[in-house]
This record gives structure tokens, sequence and C-alpha cells, in this order.
């Protein structure tokens, strides 16, 4: 498949090579070029739209940023194309910080709504500053386009413009395959995931606007060199939906798709244009086909097809793994830690979930946290993986103190969890869902992606193959290729603990891991359980199974109303009065099965 | 003093506008988690159709009811086939492009059919300016809040005393469970956006012998109601219809104090600021997350 | 790469560069004018006006024999008032369809975004609508872009001087759109003003769309403005019309032609004496000549009655216009771009709109325009219709 792509990528040079020399005349070639810059934005707001899922409705304005920095340090401060079009790049990404700030809070439509009403305040700015932007009549005069003072010609410009799409693209490509492509999958699909395998989503949605704002920035600022005029009708709402449509169209999340959606869109209204009054209706009924009949868009579409008619080899070779025993070994500190919570109480408006709990979980212990429904039970492994905030009390890994920290950064820190309810990152194969577990490790920065150096390589094939042995550790390895959400439930579950295993924990929490399981599943687990404890991780594990309780734990905590009842050896819980009235005042063995009616 | 009526009153009366767009949104949001994004369209597609059912000599209140039933039926055949088919996935792209290509069709259609120019639709409510404090005003106007009101308080009065309006709660609280109760689900989501839809065609003819009638003059009426149920909290009727009726004031005063220009970069940008300090805007409920 | 491949590139991109800068006459120009207009949306009636003038005009050249014996065509693409779009059909019309002379559009700001690539590639450009100033007057030198069609310049000029001859008090206010039209008379409008020894005491501006204008009119009203003029569209004009009724403010009211559309059947009885700038209609008394067009448009597009030609300026511009290119192309002997530009300022013709001698004068640049402002009429609301001054009560005051 990845062949594929770099014949893509030879035909794609070829065709922008080929196209100056084959066109008819100059309105053909500035057609072309204007594609050339529609591409660009296209390109960069993939990674928004199509890896990070963030719908973006004001690119335009974005775009208009770009136009307008690059006009006016050209028109005012005399600056070359290329210090105007980096100045632009610089100004749109500075704001495409500003607006990645709101995705902290709010999401999907509210995010949108943000989006269209930056693109009418850019508009309405433009309009308004008369004295830099020259209002609604807007700038012309912009120079030719010129490098380091020289006027290039027309073909010189194109190259710049082709070379620029290339690497564009190229960039994209490389980010889409490193740590950062994965994290922003993985965010899309599910954040809560991403951010308990430590996966800073701020920062990786904040990256994703900023790539899309930077291309927007560099095209607008070609784009006022190629047009040596712009006016703010020229970027409007209807822009912002024509590239949201270029990435629909081509394909979202494929590399080649957003250039060849912005290929037809540029078109587009030349070919409309037969179709006289009815063109803009032509245009709507368009963007209705497309989202009907090719909701992956073309490229996406294709690949299904591709991907149907010649699959990919479904399981991983377990040879090229490195077994998890070494994956996993702590170097220099002995790796059992020790998880400390010291009076946790958490209140959700009037009502307490839970109040004043303490608990420790001893180093290399099996320690499993019981409870009847409603006990507190998930409030506890939220709050310590930081996904609530405490009301009072601390908590602390190994002396560190977590209380206060983002999931992310606990998960950092070496606590690694998994979910009652499944986040798996659907979309992706089984082996990339290791992988995203596998990023805190990684070292590599965000310059090394974009060119694919020889230390991202290194990283990647280590990675790689630490995943596959934890694939095997669980046994998936004959799934590494499979798209997560095509496993059966109880292989989710399994998909769960390797991708937390990834992240090297010393400290793994498993909640409710045997809910859905079959007896069989269950013994399994049981087993992977003590696997587990056994490379030296501390565990934690909510379940309401006794049996498996009574099998693996050292420990076992009770809580009750938010409460601890009690703790101590499995043995001595049993016979607890109080735990026993906690399950409506019968034995552990009746309350079993109440779980499961 | 009268140039301050003058603008609260100008300003109501746009605000009412804004508000039962808004309220149009809200409807929709609760019913769907999805909404028409080219929910100003169906102002338009009233307004228009009423202007040309007086062409056609039917009288002037029949040309409106028609209008009003016809932006209804647009908003359940939109439901059904535009965002229905597109609510089920994990991001908001596929009803957000379908309803905005309906919206650019719909457009496209009404400027062949009607010509770019606007036209007007008649109504003794403009025919003569009453004056309030030394502020005129035409009575048609002060009309538009006071139905923005009736018509959120009459919303209110059916989700509370009729089985359809405790259905719609049911299916905004829970549709899975609403479904277990024996909710159709479906049928009172496409009544939602009939019922949005109807009250946006409505909102049309009210407005329109004030603002004429035109194949464009719910764009911009429909980004801002859609801004207004953002900012007033799109879960809350009586958040949106009083974020409704103070942001058009909030515009007439910016245009008479500061400038015209300023009112629509003033105006999102305190959308955006209210959205980051309550992001589930000023009356809106908060949403727990939930692991 | 080997070096001959890489030397072979340069000389195909030598060649390529050879194609782009495009003054080099490639090969002959057509017998067509091309026109980009806004032919769909809210302005679509400009394009069809200037469709119907320039294709009458075109019909009539042909039946007598066409250009250099080569019949003329007519090319029209839509902008829909986007000026990318505008650009581009520029550079479509001059460069694939290699047309011998292109017509403005509608929109001030499209045309000013031509400007550029016209005067790059050297192609004829002759505005019929869009009357801003420096569209035109752009300062390059040659200059490629004329019209026949009305400036913001003159314009204001005429309608001040019609202004402080209808004020008492002398104090006039200004009312204008937040475009590049309304924008670009600002400048222009002031300027008559000074001239004048006067100073406005209000400029008030609105946006598209806008549905209540009382904050703009209650400053115009309080600075005690007694004519107010108007750079609006009709939809706007009508909603400053009602702000001015509500707060009881009854102004003189006189206008750029963009109130020339349906501003009668929008505003009822309150555009009563409205008076509005055009260069030409056929509301009122026809002269033979004008008939005779009349008649023509009906034949052709099937119109019934004056009142439906919404844009009557621009089909006559656009059909002068066209009279004006063929003389040039008659005098230059050739379809080419330059020479049918230098004949452009030696043509003489009595037009619909002026009677044009010459068409241009090659050593003012203010007079790249070809209509004088003493051709501009004067027209007035009147019981839904917009008739000729002089022949209404409100001339008869005058």
């Amino acid at each position: 498949m990845r062949h594929l792509t770099s014949l893509g990528f030879v035909v794609f040079a070829a065709i922008l090579v080929a196209v100056p020399l084959t066109a008819g005349n100059e309105y053909e070639l500035r057609l072309f070029m204007l594609f050339l810059i529609y591409g660009v934005i296209a390109v960069g707001l993939n990674v928004l739209v199509g890896l990070t899922g963030l719908v973006s409705l004001g690119q335009a304005g974005l775009f208009a940023l770009g136009s307008y920095t690059g006009a006016i340090l050209a028109v005012r401060l005399g600056f070359d194309m290329l210090s105007a079009s980096i100045g632009a790049a610089v100004v749109s990404g500075a704001f495409g910080v500003l607006l990645a700030y709101p995705t902290v809070r709010v999401r999907g439509v509210y995010l949108a709504v943000v989006t269209i009403a930056f693109g009418i305040i850019v508009e309405n700015v433009a309009i308004e500053w008369q004295s830099l932007t020259g209002g609604t009549t807007g700038l012309s005069s912009i120079p030719r386009p010129n490098i380091f003072g020289y006027r290039i010609s027309g073909f010189a410009f194109y190259g710049v413009l082709a070379v620029t799409l290339f690497l564009a693209t190229l960039a994209t490509y490389n980010l889409k395959r490193s740590r950062y492509g994965r994290a922003m999958l993985a965010v899309s699909q599910s954040e809560t995931a991403a951010r308990a395998l430590g996966v800073n989503a701020t920062a990786v949605r904040t990256l994703a606007f900023v790539v899309a704002s930077v291309t927007a920035g560099i095209a607008g600022s070609f784009y006022a060199f190629l047009n040596s005029y712009i006016s703010p009708d020229i970027f409007t709402f209807a822009d912002s939906v024509r590239f949201l449509l270029m990435v629909i169209l081509g394909g979202a999340a494929s590399t080649f798709g957003p250039v060849i959606g912005a290929y037809i869109l540029t078109y587009l209204p030349e070919f409309l244009q037969q179709f006289q009054l009815w063109q803009k209706f032509a245009y709507g009924a368009l963007l209705l086909v497309v989202m009907f009949a090719l909701p992956r868009g073309i490229v996406g579409t294709l690949w299904m097809l591709v991907q149907r008619l010649n699959p990919e080899k479904r399981e991983a070779d377990p040879a090229e793994g490195i077994s998890a025993e070494q994956s996993l070994r702590h170097d220099v500190r002995d790796g059992e830690a020790e998880l400390v919570a010291r009076d946790l109480t958490v209140r959700f408006g009037g009502l307490t979930a839970l109040s004043k709990a303490s608990l420790r979980v001893k180093p290399g212990e099996v320690h499993a946290l019981i409870g009847p429904n409603g006990a507190g039970k998930s409030t506890f492994v939220n709050t310590i993986s930081g996904f609530y905030k405490p009301t009072e009390g601390e908590f602390e890994l190994d002396g560190i103190q977590l209380t206060g920290k983002r999931s992310h950064e606990i998960a950092r820190i070496g606590l690694a969890r998994t979910f009652q309810n499944t986040e798996l990152f659907g979309e992706l194969t089984v082996l990339e869902n290791v992988l995203v577990g596998y990023q805190q490790r990684l070292t590599y920065g965000i310059a090394d992606a974009l060119l694919r150096t020889p230390r991202l390589r290194r990283e990647e094939r280590e990675s790689r193959r630490a995943a596959i042995g934890l694939l095997t550790f669980v046994g998936l390895d004959a799934y590494a290729n499979e798209q997560a959400r095509f496993l059966p439930f109880g292989l989710q579950r399994r998909l769960e603990i390797a991708r937390a295993l990834a992240a090297k924990p010393r400290l793994l929490l498993l909640d409710e891991p045997a809910a859905g399981l079959t007896t069989q599943e269950i013994d399994a687990l049981e087993e992977m359980i003590r696997r587990i404890a056994a490379l030296g991780i501390s565990v934690l594990l909510i379940e309401h199974h006794v049996e498996l309780i009574m099998a693996v734990a050292d420990t076992v905590t009770v809580l009750d109303y938010g409460q601890v009842i009690a703790s101590d050896t499995p043995a001595i819980v049993q016979e607890d009065p109080r735990v026993i009235e906690a399950y409506f005042g019968a034995s552990l063995d009746a309350a079993k099965t109440e779980d499961v009616a | 003093m009268s140039t301050f009526i003058q603008y609260t009153l100008s300003g109501l009366a746009i605000g009412g506008i804004y508000a039962l767009v808004a309220l149009g949104f809200h409807i929709m949001w609760t019913a769907a988690k999805a909404v028409n994004f080219a929910h100003g369209d169906t102002l338009m597609i009233g307004a228009v159709l009423a202007v040309l059912g007086v062409d056609a000599g039917l009288p002037l209140w029949l040309a409106c009811l028609l209008g009003v039933a016809a932006g209804a039926l647009f908003g359940i055949l939109l439901e059904r086939f535009a965002v229905r088919p597109f609510t089920g996935g994990t991001t908001s792209i596929g009803w957000m492009l379908t309803t905005i290509a309906v919206g650019i069709m719909i457009e496209s259609l009404a400027t062949m059919q009607f010509g770019g120019f606007s036209r007007p639709l008649p109504s003794p409510g403009v025919e003569k300016a009453v004056h309030i404090m030394g502020a005129g005003i035409y009575p048609q106007e002060l009309l538009i809040p006071l139905v923005a009101i009736l018509a959120m308080v009459g919303l209110k009065f059916m989700q509370k005393h009729t089985l359809v309006g405790r259905a719609m709660q049911a299916v905004a609280h829970d549709k899975r469970a609403a479904a277990l109760m024996g909710i159709n689900v479906n049928r009172i989501v496409a009544f939602s956006f009939g019922l949005a839809a109807l009250f946006g065609a409505a909102a049309g003819i009210l407005v329109a012998p004030v603002i004429q009638v035109s194949a464009t003059m719910g764009t911009l009426l429909g980004l801002k109601g859609f801004a207004v149920a953002i900012i007033g909290g799109i879960t809350s009727a009586p958040g949106v219809v009083i974020a409704g009726l103070l942001f058009g004031v909030m515009e007439k005063f910016v245009e008479g104090y500061i400038s015209t220009a300023a009112r629509e970069i003033i105006g999102f940008s305190s959308m955006i600021l209210v959205l980051l300090v309550f992001p589930q805007g000023l009356f809106g409920k908060r949403e727990v997350l939930k692991v | 790469m080997p070096s001959h491949m890489l030397l072979r590139g340069q000389l195909l991109a030598a060649t390529v560069m050879l194609g782009l800068s495009s003054t080099l006459a490639m090969a002959q120009q057509q017998p067509c004018i091309g026109n980009s207009a806004a032919t769909t949306g809210p302005a679509a009636f400009g394009g069809a006006a200037i469709k119907m003038g320039a294709e009458i005009a075109i019909d009539e050249i042909n039946a007598k024999g066409g250009v250099l014996g080569k019949k003329l065509s007519f090319v029209q693409y839509d902008d829909a008032g986007a000026p990318p779009r505008g650009v581009d059909n520029t550079r479509r019309i001059a460069l694939a369809d290699k047309c011998v002379a292109i017509l403005g559009g509608y929109h001030s700001t499209v045309a000013v975004a031509q400007a550029e690539p016209v005067n790059e590639i050297g192609i004829p450009y002759v505005g019929v609508l869009a009357a801003n100033t420096k569209a035109i007057e752009n300062g390059a030198n040659p200059n490629y872009m004329f019209r026949v069609s009305a400036k913001d310049k003159w314009v204001a000029r005429f309608l001040v001087e019609q202004a402080l001859k209808a004020s008492k008090t002398g104090k006039v206010a200004f009312f204008y759109e937040n475009t590049g039209w309304g924008n670009g008379a600002l400048p222009d409008v002031k300027d008559a003003m000074a001239k004048a020894g006067k100073e406005l005491v209000a400029t008030e501006t609105f946006n598209w769309n806008d549905q209540d204008m009382s904050p703009q009119v209650i400053r115009a009203r309080d600075a005690g403005a007694d004519v107010v003029l108007f750079w609006a569209l009709d939809r706007e004009g009508n909603q400053i019309l009602r702000s001015m009724d509500k707060v009881g403010y009854k102004p003189t009211i006189i206008g750029a032609w963009g109130i020339a559309g349906n501003l009668g059947e929008l505003a009822g009885p309150l555009a009563d004496g409205v008076e509005v700038i055009q260069t030409y209609t056929f509301m009122g008394d026809m002269d033979p000549k004008k008939k005779a067009l009349w008649e023509k448009l009906q034949a052709k597009y099937g119109l019934k009655q004056p009142s439906d030609v919404k844009m009557p300026s621009g089909v006559a511009n656009a059909y002068d216009a066209v009279y004006i290119i063929a003389a040039a192309i008659e005098k230059a002997g050739a379809f080419d771009w330059k020479k049918v530009h230098d004949a452009l300022y030696t043509v003489n013709l009595d037009g619909l709109v002026a009677e044009y001698k010459p068409a241009f004068d090659a050593k003012d640049p203010e007079r790249q325009d070809a209509i004088l402002p003493k051709y501009y009429k004067l027209t007035v609301w009147v019981d839904g219709k917009l008739l000729p001054i002089e022949q209404t009560k409100y001339g008869k005051t005058n």
C-alpha cells in the first residue's frame, strides 16, 4: 500500500512538471496556479478536519489574514514575496493558536460556529480598518511576484507554487504517519482514551489548527501576488464552505484527496457556467450528491476498493516483535510502584460521590477495588486518572504528587488505565492502537516528523517491534492490521490492556475488565493479570467478578456510599460483616448473582 | 432620551427576529443534537411564498398561511432527507454540509423565481408609524418581540401540558430511553424540525413588511440567530429568547454610539467571548463529561 | 538529471515564458466582444441589461455587414459580483477567447480588480455600468480602461450641485453603502462639496441587508441636513426612507442610480419625489431613436412595458459602447488590441446617450470616460414610476 502512495507522489510530480509545458494559453496556466493555491489550503485543512476531526468553517478568514498580511507587507513595507509569505504564515499561525483555544472548552457545532464568527470578524475588520486594508475598495497594485527584489517570471512563480503544494502534501503525509498524526486520529476518535495514554489533546488540536492556518496563510499570500488585487468580498463564508468541501470531496484524512478535491472545485465554476442561472443550484446539488454518494470522498472510496481487492495481511509477524518482558523492563529504579490516595472527597453539586476515601496500592501487588453499584468506584478511578478533580484530599504515585495534574500528565508519570466501556480508536488498526499507547515513550519532535529523519525511523521501528510484542503478549498478533472496531468484544478488552501496557506504566488500572466476557475469557484474563503483575507492574483492579478477585487480588478494598468500609486480604474481607451488609445484607456469593442480573 | 427609546425599540424589533430564529435552533437541537444550518432560508421561504401568493391574487392572510405551512413542510422534508441520514455519525460535518447544500439550492431557486430585487409584502402594520416618547416605530415592529415571547411561552406550555410536548422533552433527555418507552423518536424529531421551520417561516412573514423580501434575506438573520442561540444557551428556550432581544438592542446601541461598521465585529466577538466563559451559553445546561 | 534534459527544460521554460509575457501579440484577436458581469444573484438585472444593449447593437452592426467584413459576436461570463471571478473571466476573454475588447459589468469592486489584468494584458476594456472613479482613473499609462457610463466623481459634482440648489440651509448629508461603490464615492462627494465651499454635515454608512437605519437617520436629522444624497441600492434606500418616516424626518433626497430599480414598488408613496441620476431612460415620452430601440427590445426579449427594463442606463451604455468599439476597429483596420486602443481616442459618434466627439481624449486622464456630466439625466420617482424630472411636477418647480 505504501508503494501506491509513493507512486502517487511520482505521478503528482510528473503532472506538476507537465502542465506548464502543455498549457494552451496563459489563462489555462493561471487557473492551474489558482488550483495549486487552493490545494495548499485544502492539504492543510485536511490535517484539521481529516486527522483531528474538527470542523472549521472559517478557513476563508485565515486565508484572508494571510492574503492581507502578505499584501500589506509587500505594498507598505516593500517585502519580497518570500518574506511577505513567511510573515503571512506567522500571522495566520498565531491566529490559528488563538482559534484553537476555544476547543479546550467547546467542540463540534459550537466550534463550527466559532470559526464562522471568526471568518465574519476578519471580513469586517478588513472592511473597517481602511487605513491598513483599503477597506471595501481593497488593496490594489500589489507588486508582481519577486524574490529578493528580483521580479520572477510567471513560470518561476508557477514553480514556487508547484513546489509549495508538493512539499505541503508530502509534509502532511509524513505528519500523518508520525506520532503526531496518530495522536490526532486518536484524539478525534476517543479523546478520553488518548488523554489516558498521555496524549495532550489540547496541544494536538492546537498543532492541527496551526498547520491548517499556516498553510492557509501562505496560500493567501501567494494568492495576493497572483491576483495583484484583494478585497474583503473575496473571502466569504461561501469560500470557507468550498475549502471544507475540497477536503470532503477528495477524501478526508487521505493524502491526495484534498489535492483532487481542490482541483475539481477550482475548475467547477468554469464547467458550471454553462448552466447559466442554474449554476449555483447545480453547485448545491453536487455538494448534496457528494455527501450521499461519496461520504468518504473520492480517494477514500477508491482506497476502500483497493483494500477490498487486495487485502493487507491481517497478522503481524511475531518474529518481528520484542517480547513484552524485554520492552517493559524498567531499567534503573525498581519499577514496582506504590499508589497512595488520602481522604479523597469528590462532590458533584450537592451529591457526594466519594467521601474521604483512602487507599494504598502496595508496590507490585494486585489490588482489587469493589463495591455495589453507585458506591463510587468509577468516581475513584476517574479521579486518580485525572478526569475528575477531587474536592478534597490528595493522591500520589511513588511520592510524586498527582493531585491537580491533568490526565495526560498523570499518564506520563506512569499510570495507565483501561475503560469500563471500551474506548478504542475504532478506525485505527489494532497495531496502531498499541502504537498510540507507545506515544509517550517516543522522543522525536515535529521537525523529525515532517522530514522523516533517521531518528524518527529508528524510534518508529522500535515502537513497532514493541507493539507487536505486546500484541503477542495478549494474543492479538493475528489481528494486527485489522481495524479495531471489527474486533469481537472480548478481544477489544485485551487490546485495551495491550495499549495501556505500551505506555510502559508502573501502575495499571483495570476498570471492570471482566464485564461482558465469557467464562473462558475470564480465565484467560486472570492468567493475563498474573503475567502483568509478574512484569513488575502494580495493578489496581475494579471488578464485580468475585471469583476473579479471589483468584488474583492480594488486597481488596471495599467502597460503599463513597466510603471505604474495608481493606484487607480477600479472605478477611469476605467475612467482614460490614461488607456483607453493604451487599444488601447478603453474602458475597449472593451479591454476585445480583450483579449478573 | 427619545434617541435612547428609539434604539431600544428598534433593537427589540430586530432582536425579536433573532429570538424567533434562535428558538427554531433550540427546538431542532434539543430534538436531534443537529440543526439546519440554512435555517435562515426558512424565513425566506415563508416570506417569498407569501409574496408570490399575493401576486397570484390570494388574500394576504391565506398567502401568509400557505407560506407558513410550506415552511413547516420544508423543515420536515429537510430533516428526513438531509439531516437524519447523518445524525448517527461521530462528526457533524455530514448534516452541516447537506443542510448548507439545500440552503444554496433553495436560495438559487428563489433568486430565479423572484429575481434579484427585493419585494415588499403589504401589511397594515407598516402603513403609519406610531410614536412613543418621541421615538417612531411601526406597529409591526412592536409585534415581533411580543410574538417571540409568546412563541417561547407557548412552547414551554406545550412541553409541559401536551403529549407531544412531553415526548419532545423525553427525546431531548435520552433518545434510547424514550424509544424504549414507546415514543416514536423519528416522528418526534421530524415534528421538531417542522415546528422549528414553522417558527422560521412565520418569523420571515412577520418581518417581511419591515425588511422586504428577497432571496437572500435569511442568510445573515440565520447566522445571527444561530450565534444568539449559542450565546443564550441552545438548550434553554427562555435563554435564547432573552439573548436574542438583548443582542438586537446591543446592535442598535453599537450602531448609534460606536458605528454601524463595528456592529458585526462586536457582535460576533462577544459571542466567542461568551462561549469561552460559559461554554454552554449564558442560560444553557452544563453537560457532565462521562468517562 | 542529465544535462541535456535540463537544457531542454530551460528551452521549454523559455517558450512558456514568452507565452506568459502576453503583450507580444500571439495571434490575431477575434471579432468578438466579451463581458464579465453578474448574470446570477441579486444584481443579475445588471448583466441582463448589458447583454440586451450589446446584442442589439451587434445585431444591427452585423446586419450591415459587420466590421472589417467580419461578423461580431458577444461572449458573456458570469462573475456574480465576485472580483476574483471577474479577474478570471477577464483573462479567459482575453487569452482563451482572444476577444478584441471587453465590456465591464455592474459591480465597482469587480471593475477595480479588473484594472490590473486589463492593463497587464493590454486589452481594451470599456465599462458600461460600474461608476467607481478609480477603476478607470487608475494612473496607468497607457491606460486600457475606458468607460461609457457615469463616473462617480462627475456624478458627485452633479448631485452636489442639485443638492445645493434644493437646500435652503446649505446643510447636506451623505448616506452611502459600505461597499466598494459607496466608499469609493465618499471622497468624490467630499471633494465636490469642498469645491462648492461647503462641508457635509453628516456622512452615514450602512451594510447590505441592514434592516433599520434609525441611528444614522437620527444623526443626520439632528445635524440639520435638509438634503440627503444617497449612494444606495433600492433595498437599503427603502430602509432609509422608512427609518426617516419613523423618526419624522423629511429631507429632499437625491441619489446615484442604485435606487433606480424598484424603489417605487418597495417604498410606495415614501419614494415620491426622490430624485435619481441616470444616463438613459425609456420612461416618459420617447423620441424616434428611443422608440426604435424600445421596439427591438420588445421584439427580441419579450418585454411588455418600459419599466420592465430595470437598468435602462446599462442597455444604452452597452449599446453605445459596442458602436464605439466597432468604429475604433474600423479605424484601426485590424482586430488588434493596441491598434484598437489607440483608435478609441479618435472615434466620433452620435450615440443614444450622448454625442461623442471624440469619445475619449488621450491627453486628459479624466477623459477615459466618454459620457460627460452634461448628458446625465435627472429622473424622479412618481407613483412607482421613475420619470424624467422635466416631465413631472417636481421638474416644474425647479
